[in-house]
């Protein structure tokens, strides 16, 4: 049984046991509904009901498509209850672009000549809801005559509201707006002049101002235009009607001043403040006054700008911010302050106001609130007056434990918008603080508030940005970097892409103090090898298990030697025994990225270690991926076995540990110039690789042995293909990839040449037995000096590897670069040395000779 | 500019009222787009989240929730959040001395009553009358027309 009256059908709907219950109610009653409603001769009264059910149906969100026809109908009836009804079925059920509503027209005109102020107000309200561009030109007339008329607070302060939506519809209605009866009538009579009204005197305004903002935005945007003409003339009209609305800013100033600073009316009060509602509006339109007159540069309202500012002052000192009515104006305060690019003492007052938004004795969720918009528009301001935020690092840094996860983000984003090089260091540790919270509360059920995802959306963002500041600000302090960079590897691990570890090497790998790099891994590794401490390598912390293989394929010899190495834990056997536990580990998760870090760092390690039985374990590590169905990983096992079946002593200078990577933003000019290189040191780095063919040709391509780390940054294929006949591409390609440095004079550098032209230092890097290395920085001294090219010569005994010099072979004056320099074999260390230039672009070559001998044997 | 949609829904995401003020320019489907906002705003700590989020690239919201009832507000993404949370306050208070201490049932056997609430205080997304007193005054006289 289908009920009929609306109240019993609500109950039935509500009544329904299950979904399909309900569905088969809504469509009988909607099938009813629309049988019904095509019956002519239906009472007004069964109408009002079956359009009331129709209603109930939209709210369920029904389809009620065939009730619009018959809603406008009942709009046509006498009866006041009728036609309220047809009107708020009209603006339910239709919008603004359905062609329906020109059946509205008459009936729309008819109601708004109404005597009935009631039925003159359901007119107004529907047509400020609905109103196409046809309407709003057809029914303008009706709607001012009413602003002229009537003097009725009820239908002016509708009559105004839905004015301001018409002239959103057609700019054209606002010059024919009768601007004056503003002043005249609705601001002078006490009477008339009601918050309601002054409400839609606002609306009005701001609608006028958006409109003119358009024409302005138009015809800035649009110089070049033939259109320029009629632009040009909307905008003197536009400058005539501010000129003539421009003395309403004196009184609109008088009255919101009044009604902050005065409590009259109880029936105006918010939680304690003077219609804050408004207070916002006034505060917004004359913005707009502002806006406008500053950007035309209108004299009738720009000597008002003091008095605004003024007025800006008093509202933000005089309102209260312990509610939230308060803060909403405290808050349109400060955007009108930002917006108009007010002075700086405003400014910082406005920064003033957001910031105590943050205070943490708001901890409700009121206070979240404001914490919220605070947050927000200190963002957007920050860069008009960053010192002024960076005094509440304080509050700030607080907002990151806030429970809600919108909140923390925003107090991410503006700890990342203030961090400079000053205050690094400390909002660093805050983060890392943050970090660290963040990470645990991820694993617990307990104080788990907020989503996984969302916690691990906030530590990739915390990362990504913190490593990117590291970048922009190399700070001096390289040891608390490293322990930074060390802590949130640990810490967010788990979290961030593997790619993300990369950023991590490089960093590492580009660190200049080698002592405490080796010191700090020496107590890394003895934590990770300790066998107290089993679990470790079974967490699934994968970034910080590729910078322990990366760490332990470079440094293995170096933290064995370093004093604060315990013996007992870290020795060949256990490094060797962890590096195969991670090669498992990794074989059965199939990470193959994490493969080819394993292999490269057994090969490097079979070069640092004596212990026998690791050495075969190293060997199986590589073997063991000498079938694997991944072809890279495959060719590379195989390729590395071989390589590892060499001679120590040839495998040492080959594995040494990488140089300082530079990211790779190359500029061409200065890569092109690598191009024009001299002739010696590559002739030199080509007699070596004939010395290595004799050797190894048969075994293996020359140009893995000669580069086998390049395979972390070439693809491995590439270099299969590579032949000896286009090593000398090969090489050039390398040469063009390498990045644009500069090249300091590293302390401990040790003079060794002063010469007309050119001073030399040498710095020794490492000398071990068979093998030492050296760099040597050539100054210019007084000329720029171009095309340099050194030779240098030592004893039979030894052979030497020159590398490119750095950045390259032109020095400005002042000015260093590097030569790399890698001596093998065995003897005293002795230097011939020749320098051939050319002193300021002049062609004739000069040169410059030097002996030098080192104090040291290999 | 101005209110684009108020909402009204329970706890259990059952719709009680729904009022677009402009039509949206995407294609999604209202029901969809209701349904999404429920999803979002149920799912947020109702003591310790605040009362704003942007739903997408131009809206954002502001919600309120009184005992079972959500009401939301959506607006422009330029428009302050703070002032329309007084909105939604002063909507339900009027409701509840229209009403006499309002309950969802009120509101879902009179909803047709709660739009002409809302028609006296908002005038296509904009408040208009902010005098509870003056709001009331007008309600009852027009209640008594019917």
């Amino acid at each position: 049984m289908v009920a009929s009256s609306l109240r019993s059908f609500i109950k039935d709907v509500r009544g329904a046991k299950t979904l399909a219950d309900e569905r088969s109610i809504i469509t009988k009653q909607s099938a009813k509904i629309r049988t019904k409603l095509r019956d002519d001769h239906l009472s007004n009264e069964k109408k009002r009901v079956n359009i009331q059910k129709l209603l109930y149906l939209y709210i369920l969100g029904e389809k009620t498509h065939f009730g619009q026809v018959e809603s406008i109908n009942l709009i046509a009836s006498d009866n006041f209850v009728d036609k309220r009804l047809g009107y708020l079925a009209t603006i339910l059920l239709l919008d603004e672009s359905q062609d329906l509503l020109t059946l509205l027209t008459n009936m729309l005109n008819n109601d708004l000549q109404h005597p009935n102020k009631y039925i003159v107000a359901l007119a107004l309200n529907t047509l400020g809801c609905l109103s196409s561009t046809e309407l709003a030109r057809d029914l303008y007339p009706d709607v001012e005559n009413i602003l002229q008329t009537s003097n009725d607070p009820y239908l002016l302060r509708k009559a105004l509201q839905c004015n301001a939506k018409l002239i959103f519809k057609d700019r054209s209605l606002l010059e024919i707006f009768p601007l004056s009866i503003i002043s005249s009538k609705l601001l002078a009579n006490p009477i008339v002049c009601t918050h309601g009204v002054l409400l839609g005197v606002c609306k009005v305004l701001q609608a006028i101002f958006i409109s003119l903002d358009d024409t302005l935005q138009k015809g800035s945007d649009k110089n070049d235009n033939e259109e320029d003409d009629s632009i040009e003339e909307d905008i003197q009209e536009d400058i005539t009607i501010i000129k003539s609305i421009s003395d309403l800013i004196p009184q609109l100033s008088t009255r919101l001043s009044s009604l902050n600073s005065k409590n009259l009316e109880p029936a105006y009060d918010v939680q304690g403040i003077q219609d804050p509602f408004l207070q916002c509006e006034l505060i917004v339109t004359l913005k707009w006054f502002f806006k406008i007159g500053n950007h035309l540069n209108l004299d009738e309202i720009t000597q008002y700008n003091n008095n605004f500012n003024d007025l800006l002052t008093q509202l933000a000192t005089n309102t209260s911010s312990a509610k939230n009515p308060g803060n909403a104006i405290l808050y349109e305060v400060t955007k009108s302050i930002f917006e108009l690019k007010l002075t700086q003492p405003l400014r910082v007052l406005g920064i003033n106001i957001l910031a105590n938004f943050l205070t943490p004795s708001k901890n409700s969720n009121t206070g979240n609130n404001v914490k919220y918009v605070g947050l927000n528009t200190l963002i957007k301001v920050v860069p008009e007056e960053p010192a002024s935020v960076q005094r509440y690092r304080k509050f700030i840094s607080q907002c990151l434990y806030d429970y809600d996860i919108s909140i923390k983000f925003r107090a991410l984003g503006l700890t990342f918008a203030i961090m400079n090089e000053q205050n690094i260091t400390e909002l660093t540790t805050e983060l890392m603080k943050f970090l660290g919270q963040i990470s645990k509360s991820h694993y617990s059920y307990v104080t788990s508030y907020i989503d996984m995802d969302d916690s691990k959306d906030l530590i990739v963002y915390t990362v990504d940005n913190l490593l990117k500041k590291f970048e922009l600000y190399s700070n001096d302090d390289e040891k608390a970097k490293l322990d930074s960079l060390l802590t949130i590897l640990k810490m967010s691990g788990t979290f961030i892409d593997l790619e993300k570890a990369n950023d991590f090497l490089v960093a590492l790998n580009n660190m200049d103090d080698l002592n405490y790099k080796i010191n700090t891994f020496s107590k890394e590794l003895t934590e990770i090898l300790d066998p107290k401490n089993k679990a470790n390598t079974l967490c699934g912390n994968a970034c910080l298990d590729l910078v322990m293989i990366w760490c332990i394929g470079e440094y293995t010899d170096l933290i064995k030697l370093h004093s604060s190495t315990n013996k007992n834990i870290v020795n060949d056997n256990s490094i060797v025994k962890y590096l195969s536990d991670l090669n498992n580990k990794y074989r059965l998760s199939h990470d193959t990225r994490m493969i080819h870090y394993i292999l490269t760092a057994a090969l490097k390690l079979s070069s640092k270690i004596i212990d026998g039985q690791s050495m075969e374990k190293l060997r199986q590590i590589i073997v063991s991926h000498s079938k694997d169905s991944n072809l890279m990983l495959q060719t590379k096992s195989v390729q590395y076995e071989l390589f590892f079946n060499q001679p120590a002593a040839m495998k040492k200078i080959f594995l040494q540990a990488m140089p300082k990577f530079e990211r790779k933003n190359i500029n061409v000019s200065a890569a092109q110039s690598h191009n024009t290189t001299g002739s010696k040191p590559e002739n030199q780095n080509n007699d070596l690789l004939l010395d290595l063919l004799t050797d190894t040709v048969e075994k293996t391509s020359p140009n893995d042995t000669s580069k086998p780390f390049e395979n972390k940054q070439h693809d491995i294929i590439a270099d299969l293909l590579a032949s000896t006949g286009n090593k000398s591409q090969n090489s050039s390609s390398t040469i063009k990839s390498s990045p644009v440095e500069v090249v300091t004079l590293p302390s401990g550098a040790v003079s060794i040449h002063d010469g007309d032209e050119l001073q030399v230092y040498e710095k020794i890097i490492d000398i071990s037995p068979g093998l030492a290395h050296l760099e040597l920085y050539i100054k210019a001294k007084n000329n720029k000096i171009s095309n340099i090219q050194p030779l240098c010569a030592v004893p039979k005994t030894q052979k030497l590897t020159l590398s490119q010099l750095r950045p390259s072979n032109d020095i400005d004056v002042g000015k260093v670069v590097r030569q790399t320099l890698k001596i093998s074999g065995s003897g005293k260390l002795k230097l011939r040395i020749k320098l051939s230039f050319q002193k300021d672009d002049n062609q004739a070559s000069e040169s410059e000779q030097f002996d030098y001998k080192l104090d040291k044997t290999i | 500019m101005g209110i684009r949609f108020i909402l009204c829904f329970n706890k259990q995401g059952v719709v009680r009222l729904v009022r677009w003020f402009a039509t949206s320019d995407n294609s999604t489907d209202p029901q969809d787009e209701i349904s999404q906002i429920y999803r979002l705003i149920s799912s947020r700590d109702h003591k310790h989240q605040c009362n704003f989020f942007e739903l997408s690239d131009d809206t954002k919201l502001v919600y309120k929730r009184y005992a079972g009832l959500y009401f939301v507000i959506g607006i422009d993404i330029t428009d302050e959040e703070p002032i329309y949370l007084s909105h939604i306050h002063l909507f339900v208070e009027v409701l509840d001395a229209f009403f006499g201490n309002v309950c969802e049932l009120d509101i879902v056997f009179n909803f047709y009553k709660v739009y002409m609430v809302m028609d006296e205080m908002f005038l296509g997304g904009e408040i208009q009358e902010v005098s509870k007193d003056v709001l009331l005054e007008r309600l009852s006289t027009t209640d008594r027309l019917e």
